[in-house]
């Protein structure tokens, strides 16, 4: 798979450009005041490090793929249980939740008489088709999604900002207030950013999701309050219309729709690859598992997706909770993954590089604080355990089903020959 | 696979008509609602909730968010003579 710049973008900003990234964005910027673009920066570093650290390039031969790396520090099981844990639930409810707020952006932003329900499943009947055209065309369409977005988030943040009153340094002269709570939700606008992207460009998504989410948090502080921003479901909206009335309104609708497809897409490719790296360990990444990924996955993300939409999880509450759940799932996978590059650099080369031990330490302070500032801690905690034992047992009942029927997987075979 | 994937966007298509499909439900235009307001005994519910509530730009000034899935417990609230005007997008 050859990656160009624009594709490498492309597959990691998908989550970074969402309306739910843009929510998390407008209520931090609300809360923190300039400070959130500090924090962004912050995050943004974090991640551009991990990056590095993470960087197949600068690895050993043997931890090639991230979940060998990954099983080298925590042992076959828990390392499934948390890939799989950490990827395909968070596409299912994000996908339920974006899908959800398009269809309203669509019917309250372009055609009233269409139904928010129906443009929702039409929607994810053409993400799903998509997922059947060949890679080239699924990637080429990734790169319009994301494009889109984000030229339609730039020209609304630059229009806003150059025709501000008071001007953009008074803004900037405000107090800001420190929040650990809301710094850290920052570095939850970079899921999924390492997914995809070449070994060359470890700080590609960061820095351009720095550049993108700082001049709009700019903008958003030049024209709509804090109070406002902070408080509000939607403040992305609030802000186009504050910039540009209804034009603005019709901006933003067509940057929700185009972000929720790439977002989407993006995580439906970072749970490919984190699938294919599971299975080119196990069995060598063979024709029937290649067949999953490939046809099966998506049809069975659409089902559950579908089945979520249609049982009402969007009115409720929980849908909330557990998309948090599911973020902070991938932040913990992404944390270990630092923690076990650190320890496999540590056994070959018998140092630790600091920046990335400090990194790795924030990430897992991060994962805390954002457990336990959360109202919903006890629902997060429950979700993400469950997820942990649901993703574990999976490949448990396999191991007992291949002992009780004495089938040899590929991968003992190998073990033993090795 | 061709059959497993036509028939789950059939699933899905089916699911983005659906909403058109809806039993016949008495309906209130948005000028005899301006008209009612004015009268001041009318009561606006906003049903929906979760997502539904907060991915909307539309909220009408006034209303009071009264969750569909709660309507056991807010029902209480109201007397029967009193108008409830519902909506839901």
């Amino acid at each position: 798979m050859r990656h160009s710049f624009l594709l490498s973008f492309a597959l990691g900003a998908g989550w970074l450009l969402s309306p739910e990234a843009l929510v998390i964005g407008g209520n931090t910027a609300g809360n923190m005041g300039w400070l959130a673009i500090a924090s962004l920066a912050g995050a943004a570093l974090l991640l551009s490090i991990s990056g590095n650290l993470l960087n197949p390039s600068q690895r050993a031969a043997e931890h090639d793929n991230n979940y060998r790396l990954l099983r080298y520090m925590t042992g076959t099981l828990p390392a499934i249980g948390l890939t799989l844990a950490s990827s395909i639930p968070l596409v299912i409810l994000a996908a339920t939740a974006l899908l959800v707020t398009s269809g309203y952006t669509f019917n309250e932003v372009f055609l009233y008489w269409f139904p928010n329900f129906g443009f929702s499943f039409l929607l994810l009947a053409l993400l799903t088709l998509l997922q059947f055209f060949p890679e080239k065309i699924i990637f080429r369409t990734q790169i319009c999604f994301v494009l889109l977005t984000a030229g339609a988030l730039l020209f609304l943040a630059l229009s806003g900002i150059a025709g501000t009153e008071p001007p953009v340094y008074e803004v900037l002269e405000q107090p800001g207030s420190f929040s650990s709570a809301s710094s850290v939700l920052m570095l939850l606008l970079f899921t999924g950013s390492t997914s995809g992207v070449k070994p060359k460009h470890p700080c590609l998504v960061p820095i351009a999701g720095l550049v993108i989410f700082s001049l709009w948090i700019l903008a958003s502080l030049c024209y709509v309050n804090p109070e406002r921003l902070a408080s509000s479901t939607i403040p992305y909206m609030t802000v186009a219309r504050t910039i540009m009335g209804e034009p603005g309104r019709q901006i933003m609708g067509v940057a929700i729709i185009s972000g929720t497809c790439g977002a989407i897409t993006g995580l439906m490719f970072m749970c490919r690859v984190m699938l294919a790296e599971v299975a080119t360990v196990h069995n060598g990444n063979n024709l029937l598992s290649a067949t999953i990924q490939r046809w099966v996955f998506p049809l069975l993300v659409a089902l559950a997706t579908g089945i979520l939409m249609a049982g009402g999880l969007a009115g409720d509450e929980l849908l909330e909770t557990f998309l948090r759940g599911a973020l902070i799932l991938w932040l913990i996978h992404h944390s270990l993954l630092c923690l076990s590059a650190i320890l496999t650099n540590y056994r070959a080369h018998q140092t630790v590089p600091p920046a990335g031990a400090m990194t790795t330490a924030l990430f897992i302070a991060a994962v805390f604080i954002l457990i336990v500032t959360n109202p919903q801690r006890n629902e997060i905690t429950f979700f993400i355990l469950s997820m942990l034992g649901t993703g574990g047992l999976i490949p448990a009942i396999w191991i007992v089903i291949n002992k009780i029927t004495g089938t040899r997987t590929t991968t003992q075979q190998t073990e033993k020959t090795l | 696979m061709k059959k497993l994937t036509l028939l789950l966007l059939s699933f899905l298509l089916l699911c983005a008509a659906l909403p058109a499909i809806a039993g016949e439900v008495p309906l209130i235009s948005k000028d005899e609602l301006k008209a009612q307001l004015d009268s001041g005994n009318v009561v606006i519910l906003d049903v929906r909730s979760g997502r539904d509530w907060s991915s909307s730009e539309f909220k009408i000034k006034g209303a009071v968010q009264a969750p569909g899935s709660d309507i056991a417990k807010w029902s209480k609230d109201y007397t029967k003579d009193q108008p409830l005007v519902l909506y839901c997008a």
